[in-house]
Formats: C-alpha cells, structure tokens, sequence
C-alpha cells in the first residue's frame, strides 16, 4: 500500500516541479529584452537524486523545487543573460519531461483499475 | 558531460544554435561597418570572425571562444575630395568583403537551420519512445 502512494506522491513532486520551471522558462522569456535580468532555473532532479539516494524514510514533502540563478551564463552588453535558444531547448526538455510523467501516472492510474474491476 | 544523458543531443543542438546566433551577429556587425572608416582608433574597421571551439574533448557542444579581428590589408579607393583622403587622395576602407560576408551569413542560416532539425527530429525521437508508455 504504502508503494502505491510514493509513486503517486514522486510523480506529483515531479509534475509541480515541471510547472514550477514551465513558469520559470515563460518568464524569462518575457524578459528576453530586459537590462540587468538574469535567467532563472529550477533546482529539482539533484534533490531528487540526493533523497533516493539517502538512506531512511524517504520524505517527499521535502522535495520542493527552488528557484535559483545560475549567474554563469555569458551576459549580453545589457546585463541580461536570456538566451533564447537555451530556453527553447530548456522548453522542448521541460515538455517531454513533463509527458513522461503524465504517461507514467496514466499507467499507474490504469493499473489501479485494473484492480478494482471486478466485473 | 556525462556519458548517458537522454537530453545531451538537445544540449548539443542548442549550443549549436546559440554559436551560429552569435556568429549571424558578428557578421551583421561586419556588414553593417562595411564602409565604416574611422572605428574610433585612427583606421578603417576591422572585419571581425568568430573561433568556435569544442565544449570538451569527445562528443561535446560547441562554445564561441573568441571574436578575432581579421588582420588582413584594408582596402583603398581613390577619392580625392573625402577629407579622410591622405596625399595621394586615397582612403583607407574596412577589409570587410561583401560577398564574402552574403556567403557566411548563408552558412551560418544553413547551420542553424540544420542544428534546429536535430533538435526537432530528437523530440520526435524521444516522443517515439514516450508512445511505448501508452
């Protein structure tokens, strides 16, 4: 019992993190233009990674995705450091991220039906 | 980077993307300063090229290292009545060359373009597998 709601409870972590940077990527799109902005990320898949790799209960009320700046990125003559092809890229790999985890609930959601159906 | 990544051809593509972006502005800079001939330290412009270079040994993207300014001979045109004309009336012109610049700025159109196909085809790639999961 208690499996069935940590992979519904993983695949929702993962879905509001998607949101979270789907949010994140438009605004720094709209931003593309702005003086001094610079490009926000989200910080999931490592905390991901580090709690199911910790040993002990795994806490997924924890696992909340964190906004931060990378500040790294090379920044154009305005102090802006959107690029818009990075965040095209970052989109087209939010997106299939994001289909993943709606296939993958889908399934489990089917599996559960399959459980109940008693007909 | 790391050897089993799902999304390092898209890593790839849009570093390539950006080089080829970046590379369309410096051409733009060249065409546009085509007959500039005072760039501000006493000579004509000089004709600017992008180095691009490998991220890292393997398969890797690609990085604009550093814009180069081309040492090549500037051009000169006699014209006696320019102001900018020395004692023999010639003046000195950027060692931009148009049509070279008309032929870059198709390579880097192309390259884009191509580095935008991968990009696609891979959504579609990893879309495939997706559809397995239905």
């Amino acid at each position: 019992m208690a499996k069935t709601s940590g992979i519904l409870d993983l695949i929702e972590a993962g879905i509001k993190a998607e949101s979270l940077r789907q949010k994140a990527i438009a605004g720094n799109i709209a931003n593309l233009e702005t003086p001094g902005y610079r490009r926000i990320d989200i910080k999931f898949e490592q905390s991901l990674a580090k709690a199911l790799n910790s040993p002990g209960k795994l806490d997924i009320g924890e696992l909340e995705p964190q906004l931060y700046r990378p500040n790294q990125t090379p920044v154009k003559g305005n102090g802006n450091d959107v690029n818009l092809e990075t965040e095209v890229g970052e989109m087209v790999k939010n997106t299939l991220r994001h289909k993943t985890y709606i296939r993958v609930l889908n399934k489990k959601y089917r599996q559960l039906e399959l459980a109940i159906d008693t007909k | 980077m790391d050897g089993n990544n799902i999304f390092g051809p898209i890593d790839i593509a849009v570093s390539g993307m950006r080089a080829q972006g970046k590379n369309m502005e410096v051409i733009s800079s060249n065409v546009a300063h085509a007959r500039t001939t005072d760039a501000g330290r006493g000579e004509p412009y000089r004709r600017l090229e992008p180095i691009l270079e490998a991220e890292s040994d393997g398969i890797s993207g690609v990085i604009v290292d550093e814009i180069v300014k081309d040492m090549s001979d500037f051009q000169t045109i006699f014209d006696p009545g320019n102001p900018q004309a020395d004692e023999h009336g010639y003046v000195l012109m950027p060692n931009v060359n148009l049509p070279v610049e008309m032929m870059n700025l198709t390579v880097a159109t192309r390259t884009y373009q191509a580095n935008a196909a991968v990009l696609k085809r891979y959504q579609q790639m990893v879309e495939t597998t997706l559809e397995l999961l239905r």
